[in-house]
């Protein structure tokens, strides 16, 4: 899935998009995505790594994108609204810099109610730099139906 | 290039404000090895050594993360004020430690829980709490809050390295 499907289910743009490309997905349940870091980010502006709360971001805006395809496919014409709802036992190896390549796994474990539960690892090569549990609302937009789909929105 | 960031801030202390007390946070600030350009801090408003700090952060429209979250439809991101609670963590160890270099780095969240959306306009209190200290992993239970309703919670644990202890800055 390439950056202009992600932007046809994430509702976040520049600079707030944090996923480049998803190399694996079953919707619904896990997907595999890549997030490049140049720098030339705004975020590299006066230092050299990746900040460890935008890398949860990022995960999130995977787990989201599982979520939104799934329900792009089951209900294309219903709106959907994802919400970050916190984080578990996350931990931090160390941060990614400038000229890597952060692979971002999610998996959905558990899911209760409108609360989905993922297991999520971001990777640099075959080094594993964080690991941890993430959490996910998914629920029907109650504003109704806004012109663009709004799915995986954090806050 | 952080001392950029830094001149952005305001930071005082509520007794005395006067320019050396000022001087004394902005070098607080400069001496934690965590940069980021967004500073997610404008103001410290409390602070007990040891013990917790208050900071606040002004939620305005036109930052710049905040076009792409989401266009026509501001709502302030939950990792950001994550980040704020640590920077607000940052700021309270380098208070705690009066000289030597140190360098900080998030090594764990334990619980973070977003409750509410924080919108532009929003007056944004950080509370961030010591609760405990192994080696040089120090706990914290921090608390972001809107007036009286809490936005979000976080339990933080940051690995401090001491480097060139006995050196002024």
């Amino acid at each position: 899935m390439e950056n202009r499907e992600i932007q046809g289910i994430l509702p976040h743009r520049y600079p707030f998009l944090l996923v480049d490309r998803i190399l694996t997905i079953e919707p619904g349940k896990k997907a595999t995505g890549v997030k490049n870091l140049t720098g030339n980010e705004w975020f590299f502006q006066g230092h050299h790594f990746y900040p460890p709360s935008l890398l949860l971001e990022s995960l999130a805006q995977v787990g989201g994108i599982v979520l939104g395809s799934k329900a792009k496919i089951e209900n294309p014409l219903v709106h959907f609204v994802g919400l970050f709802v916190g984080v578990s036992e996350f931990q931090f190896r160390r941060c990614p810099v400038q000229g890597e390549q952060i692979t971002l796994q999610v998996e959905l474990t558990q899911s209760l109610a409108s609360i989905y539960r993922f297991a999520a690892e971001a990777f640099v090569g075959d080094e594993k730099v964080a690991g941890g549990q993430i959490l996910l609302s998914f629920i029907k937009n109650p504003s109704g139906g806004s012109e663009r789909p709004s799915a995986g929105r954090s806050g | 290039m952080y001392a950029k960031a830094i001149r952005r801030l305001n930071i005082i202390n509520a007794e005395t404000a006067d320019w050396v007390e000022r001087k004394k946070w902005e070098e607080a600030f400069h001496r934690f090895g965590h940069p980021f350009p967004t500073v997610v801090i404008d103001r410290v408003e409390e602070l007990e050594r040891e013990k917790r700090i208050k900071a606040v952060k002004w939620v305005t429209a036109d930052e710049i993360y905040l076009s792409g979250h989401f266009p026509g439809e501001p709502i302030m991101p939950g990792v950001l004020t994550l980040e704020g609670l640590v920077q607000s963590a940052l700021i309270f160890l380098g208070e705690s430690f009066t000289r030597g270099k140190i360098r900080v780095s998030l090594e764990k969240v334990e619980r973070l829980r977003f409750k509410r959306a924080v919108l532009p306009g929003d007056r944004l209190d950080f509370l961030v709490s010591l609760t405990g200290k192994e080696g040089n992993r120090w706990k914290f239970k921090g608390k972001a809050q809107v007036g009286a309703e809490v936005a979000a919670e976080a339990d933080v644990i940051l690995k401090v390295d001491v480097r060139e202890v006995g050196f002024e800055l």
